[in-house]
């Protein structure tokens, strides 16, 4: 019993913060194991924001945190912030109207919303908490969509979004921050000012214009410190890129003017990082920092919410480690907080910014993000009845239900495994479709967008199934040697009744790992061209090429016993 | 000439009858001196025709129109 009980405490000690925070250890925290520093920055914030006592009650805090998870459609963050007793007093709606606003469209927050805040009595001491409190739950809300944790069995079963009937804003306010008055000026040897000026050789003004917390700035400059500044795991550069894609992808206009001035202290020319935000596809970095930002962007807090699909498999194809794909992860939580921060507070660029967000980049309809978006794609079959259901006409999704039904339960069923199942999920496939199909900006294809969901959908679900664990599986495999070298019989499949057939190929396909299993499936079984492919798995064409073609090589094993011709081996038959 | 791992490695263009004419050329050279890789060649081409030819995963077509109704009934429901 004893020594079950020390187990335990010796489990929980690099937690402790955690423990104070919530009861308990969250699953979000467990998954992220691996790197102690980066629980360790995330404590920190969590305990000088949400545990310290300040303006705002703990109970005014969850509920914020609550309407941030529901902005951002976390089940998961809703959950762990459930504990408290949800009442809303009349006297915060103002308080809520605003957090809502600053998590869903946080461009267009302006004087105007801090005005009215200080009309319903609350004082920049208050605002500054709300706006401290909504940037924490973006960063935990980013971790959860990127980790999706299992709900902790703490906490009651997680209850599913309300929607937040925010109106999407049209009118966009252009004033000047700062929108709070200063707080006291820090002290000549204040340690996170000298912690900025080493290493970005100035004292950003968003962190000077949050005074009124001067804990709060120590928490920031050690989250920093523990998560952009190491150098075991990624590069600071290709931290720092991330930084400017999520800022790019978040309009956010200070932090990319400050962090390309701060990349060029670390020798990278304004040329190159402009290129990053310009398309980061054409800059100057390596395919597997691409791949990186591919992924890294679906994370991005974007004016109407959080993009699902964040996969781990490009990712490990390219060659990045559990750790390295954690940190990357951490690196895109700790942007949407800061960017928060700094469009809650109006902080103004500390440099001359080169690309300024305007009106026209703030407008949500012209995609999520229009510097890194491609053209509407062309001779999509399904564009007019896309359009009609975008229009209000549910009754035309039905049509694209039924031209789609089967190509989506095929990817079901070849990554399942389970026939049942995949009807199932085949139906909460379209749901979701039609749920998003608002957000659906056609660039691809309808049925490539389809199909993504479907293989995120169907990957999710095999997530759920077996432990977040199996992330330290998944390297690339050495290179395939095929060890079956016999002849096959000319018409091999004739040697089979139609049902043995169609066991024998269930049977190999579902043998396979999952990352070639799912290009088998979409090009051999549901016959999607490459390019679709790619385009749905998130992955260049040479991936995809390059998995097929494992994968088929992989299938051939498995069906060779069953195919070979018998007669005698050749006796050149060897591998050279 | 190429060895059969380099042979292995730039088949799937070759394959996808997409390899340009210099890589293709070289490929048929060495197909041409390779029993081995002829085997795998074409073992490889009847995999590819014997799973796109199976229905292992596809759903009747009797059960198309269900999941239709079932999906537009349960966004019908979900509508305020």
């Amino acid at each position: 019993m004893g020594g079950t009980l020390a187990t335990r405490n010796e489990q929980i000690d690099p937690f402790r913060g955690l423990v104070e925070a919530y009861g308990f250890v969250p699953n979000l925290f467990r998954l992220q194991k691996k790197l102690p520093r980066v629980i360790e920055a995330e404590q920190r914030l969590i305990d000088a924001i949400v545990v310290r006592e300040s303006g705002l009650s703990r109970r005014l805090k969850d509920c914020l945190l609550r309407i941030v998870a529901s902005a951002q459609g976390s089940d998961y963050c809703r959950a762990l912030h459930a504990q408290t007793d949800s009442n809303d007093g009349e006297e915060d709606a103002a308080l809520l109207a605003f957090a809502n606003k600053l998590a869903k469209y946080a461009p267009w927050i302006c004087k105007h919303d801090i005005d009215v805040l200080r009309a319903s009595g609350f004082d920049d001491s208050l605002i500054l908490d709300t706006v401290l409190t909504v940037a924490l739950g973006q960063l935990l809300c980013t971790l959860a969509n990127a980790l999706r944790p299992n709900p902790d069995s703490e906490l009651p079963a997680p209850t599913s979004i309300e929607a937040s009937g925010l109106p999407e804003p049209v009118e966009l306010f252009e004033t000047k921050g700062p929108y709070l008055q200063p707080g006291p000026p820090a002290a000549s040897n204040f340690p996170p000012y000298a912690f900025f000026r080493e290493q970005f050789g100035f004292v950003p003004k968003l962190f000077q214009e949050q005074m009124l917390r001067p804990d709060v700035v120590e928490a920031e400059s050690h989250t920093l410190a523990q998560i952009l500044i190491p150098e075991d795991l990624l590069s600071r550069v290709a931290k720092e890129h991330v930084v400017l894609l999520i800022s790019t992808a978040n309009l956010n206009t200070y932090f990319v003017a400050v962090h390309g001035q701060i990349l060029a202290t670390l020798g990278v020319s304004l040329e190159d990082s402009n290129q990053i935000v310009e398309d980061y596809r054409r800059a100057p970095i390596s395919p597997a920092e691409v791949a990186l930002l591919d992924e890294v962007r679906k994370l991005a807090c974007r004016p109407g919410g959080m993009e699902a699909g964040f996969d781990l498999a490009p990712l490990q194809a390219h060659g990045f480690s559990n750790p390295q794909i954690l940190e990357a992860v951490a690196m895109a939580a700790v942007t949407n907080f800061l960017t928060t921060v700094q469009a809650g507070l109006g902080a103004v660029p500390d440099f001359l910014p080169r690309r300024v967000f305007t009106r026209k980049d703030l407008y949500p309809s012209s995609g999520p993000s229009r510097l890194i978006s491609d053209a509407i794609s062309p001779n999509d079959p399904d564009a007019a009845i896309v359009v009609r259901v975008q229009g209000g006409d549910t009754n035309a999704f039905e049509e694209l239900v039924r031209r789609h039904s089967r190509r989506v339960f095929g990817t079901l069923a070849g990554l399942l495994g389970n026939l049942d199942d995949a009807r199932d999920v085949t139906q909460d496939v379209f749901l979701k479709a039609f749920e998003h199909i608002g957000r659906f900006q056609r660039r691809s294809k309808f049925s490539t967008w389809l199909t993504s969901i479907a293989i995120n959908t169907g990957t999710e679900l095999l997530r759920q199934r077996k432990p977040f664990e199996s992330l330290d599986e998944g390297e690339e495999e050495a290179e395939f040697r095929p060890r079956q070298i016999q002849s096959w019989a000319n018409n091999p499949e004739q040697a089979l009744a139609a049902s043995q057939r169609i066991d024998l190929v269930r049977e190999g396909v579902l043998s396979l790992p999952e990352k070639y299993r799912v290009v088998v499936l979409l090009r051999d079984i549901n016959q999607v061209s490459t390019e679709e492919a790619a385009a749905a798995l998130g992955l260049s064409i040479p991936a995809v090429k390059a998995r097929l073609l494992r994968g088929r090589l992989m299938l051939r094993e498995s069906l060779a016993p069953y195919f070979i011709r018998i007669e005698k081996r050749s006796p050149d038959a060897d591998l050279r | 000439m190429l060895t059969c791992a380099e042979f292995l490695a730039e088949f799937g263009d070759y394959l996808e009858e997409e390899a340009s004419p210099e890589i293709r050329a070289r490929l048929e050279q060495h197909l041409h001196e390779c029993k081995t890789c002829q085997v795998i060649v074409d073992s490889t081409r009847k995999t590819i025709r014997f799973v796109t030819d199976c229905d292992s995963f596809t759903l009747a077509a009797d059960q198309v129109e269900p999941i239709v109704k079932d999906v537009m009934k349960r966004i019908h429901e979900k509508k305020p």
